[in-house]
């Protein structure tokens, strides 16, 4: 049997230890937050709510957590109206400028997102608009790194999209806005939710770009974590994790049902 | 080329472009958020980092100089910090390789596609979870009084703790941790893309399993393979809360200096410099990559 099968014993075997590489921190934050005892120890105490309950009265962790969730919000709202345009764009025009746009629009995954967060605090230190240490300077640059993501999904689905439909609502007397917005945008829709997840995602659990952009009053999720961890190991910040492993899992979830995965992973 | 400047002037005539002409309005906001906030911010780091060096000072004072560039290759604390970056993102890398090719194979090979999706929610689902979240659950495992050391203890195997963190081995284990799905991700759609019966055809042919494997499927494969390096080492070497958390400040690699530089000694000339040369390394990797590219696609590309 094991000679048929497509995939060898030791690749089975390897495959295995990846996937508890994988998962098994997210395994242990979710038991610590469960927790009854201030550590974690093997074998564990037993379950209790404490920490989960103390995640609601934290005066840092439920803060941060609102905080990053509205930050990811207003950011997604923007990158995906943005990221949207700017993929119709690129799948339609025929314009040279394509490639170039292309490239630019993938710029800020590849940068590292310390330097990309020191670029613009040098810059919003420079221009002297308020945007240093604001909500809106924060905006920005989660703006800027989650955009790619919008653009390449929406792309993804809009290449797929038989641009004749649209212009047989034309010819039937649309206008462009009436065709775009009762023809395409319902048949693209997906791609653009599956877009609108990524964004959200990739803005609530941003570090490296927010490091330098975050004040003391304005500490989303992440950074307020990583400063706890710097001292202790603080339940309450394992408690509002398991919240954070939630949303990501649902939405994961959700993605999948939006978009092909599969077509998504080939088109890398 | 001739023909095809011709073919172009031609679609132009026919108005095949003209179609849509007020396409560009759809792009114009995009690219005006991304000149004014990507392209002269990252411009003015530029700048800055080869401004004279003057600490507690931001504003542009226009004395060029080289100095801050001939620092961090002169002094041993940032060279090595250069080379212990790249030395992480390699090693990094390579065990991505190693660890992720067999669970991509499983899920673009595997002939149950509920067993597929699930693997892939989960590679995903492990991606996009905040980092330092999937690092309190390493640090719980891996600290001194963390889950592996009291259990080897209590079982009596190891009367101390071993040193699994706050070295380059922490380290080393939470940027694998981290950059893992990049790697499985870039591999699944490489290996997917090439056709099981050519396995097959080498394997009835004569061949073993793991030679089929060898000299069929892993060259074939080559284009994700260098995709997901690239992918790994350039976030891993520009990983700052792994290197911070996981090696507690006793692993110094770039994005950690240019943090201290800036945060706390305010030389934002010379941490704008470490910036240019982090960004440098990256680009380099990707020229890397690129030839790597072209030499496999052979006279294809």
């Amino acid at each position: 049997m094991g000679d048929t099968s497509p995939i060898p014993l030791t690749f089975r075997l390897v495959s295995g230890v990846a996937l508890v590489i994988l998962l098994t921190p997210v395994l242990i934050v979710v038991l610590s937050g469960l927790n009854s005892g201030e550590y974690l120890t093997f074998p564990p105490q037993g379950l209790s709510l404490k920490w989960v309950a103390g995640f609601f009265t934290s005066p840092i962790f439920l803060p941060a957590f609102l905080f990053s969730f509205g930050l990811a919000t207003v950011t997604t709202i923007i990158s995906t109206i943005l990221g949207t345009m700017a993929a119709i764009f690129l799948t339609r025009s025929r314009s040279r400028a394509r490639e170039v746009l292309r490239g630019l629009f993938i710029l800020p995954v590849v940068l590292p997102g310390v330097v990309l967060g020191l670029a613009l605090y040098v810059f919003f230190a420079w221009t002297k608009l308020g945007l240093a240490g604001s909500f809106p300077g924060l905006l920005i640059g989660h703006v800027l790194v989650t955009m790619p993501f919008v653009i390449a999904t929406v792309t993804a689905s809009l290449v797929d999209f038989d641009l004749s439909v649209e212009d047989a609502a034309r010819s039937l007397g649309a206008t462009p806005l009436q065709a775009f917005t009762k023809v395409t945008l319902p048949i693209i829709q997906p791609g653009i939710s599956a877009g609108t997840i990524f964004a959200f995602i990739v803005s609530f659990g941003q570090f490296e770009l927010t490091l330098f952009l975050a004040t003391p009053d304005m500490q989303p999720l992440p950074i307020a974590m990583y400063t706890s961890l710097r001292y202790a190991f603080e339940p309450t910040a394992a408690a509002a994790g398991i919240f954070a492993i939630c949303l990501v899992t649902i939405s994961t979830l959700v993605t999948s049902r939006l978009v092909n995965l599969k077509k998504l992973l080939r088109r890398r | 080329m001739a023909e095809l400047a011709l073919s172009e002037v031609h679609g132009r005539r026919t108005g095949g472009r003209r179609l849509r002409p007020t396409l560009w309005w759809l792009v114009t906001p995009a690219i005006l958020f991304f000149v004014l906030f990507f392209l002269i911010p990252i411009a003015s780091l530029f700048a800055i980092s080869f401004d004279k060096g003057a600490q507690g000072v931001i504003t542009f004072q226009g004395n060029l100089t080289l100095d801050n560039f001939a620092r961090i290759f002169t002094r041993s604390l940032y060279y090595e910090a250069v080379w212990r970056s790249v030395w992480l993102g390699a090693t990094v890398s390579v065990l991505c390789l190693i660890i992720g090719y067999p669970l991509a194979f499983v899920i673009a090979r595997t002939l149950r596609p509920g067993a597929a999706l699930l693997l892939t929610i989960l590679v995903l689902a492990s991606m996009q979870l905040d980092m330092v979240i999937r690092l309190y659950g390493m640090m719980v495992l891996m600290g001194d009084n963390g889950l592996i050391n009291t259990a080897l203890m209590k079982v009596g195997l190891i009367s101390a703790p071993l040193p699994l963190m706050y070295n380059s081995f922490g380290v080393i284990v939470g940027l694998v941790q981290v950059t893992l799905p990049f790697m499985i991700l870039s591999l699944v759609g490489a290996i997917k893309s090439i056709n099981p019966s050519l396995e097959e055809a080498a394997r009835s042919l004569g061949s073993t399993r793991w030679h089929a494997m060898r000299t069929v499927t892993w060259p074939l494969s080559l284009p994700g393979v260098y995709a997901g390096t690239l992918l790994v080492f350039a976030l891993a070497i520009s990983s700052y809360v792994v290197p911070a958390l996981m090696g507690g400040w006793k692993v110094v690699t770039l994005p950690i200096h240019i943090y201290q530089q800036i945060a706390e000694v305010g030389r934002w000339q010379f941490g704008a410099a470490i910036g240019v040369v982090l960004f440098g390394t990256s680009l380099l990797a990707m020229a890397v990559y690129i030839l790597a590219l072209r030499r496999q696609a052979g006279g294809r590309m």
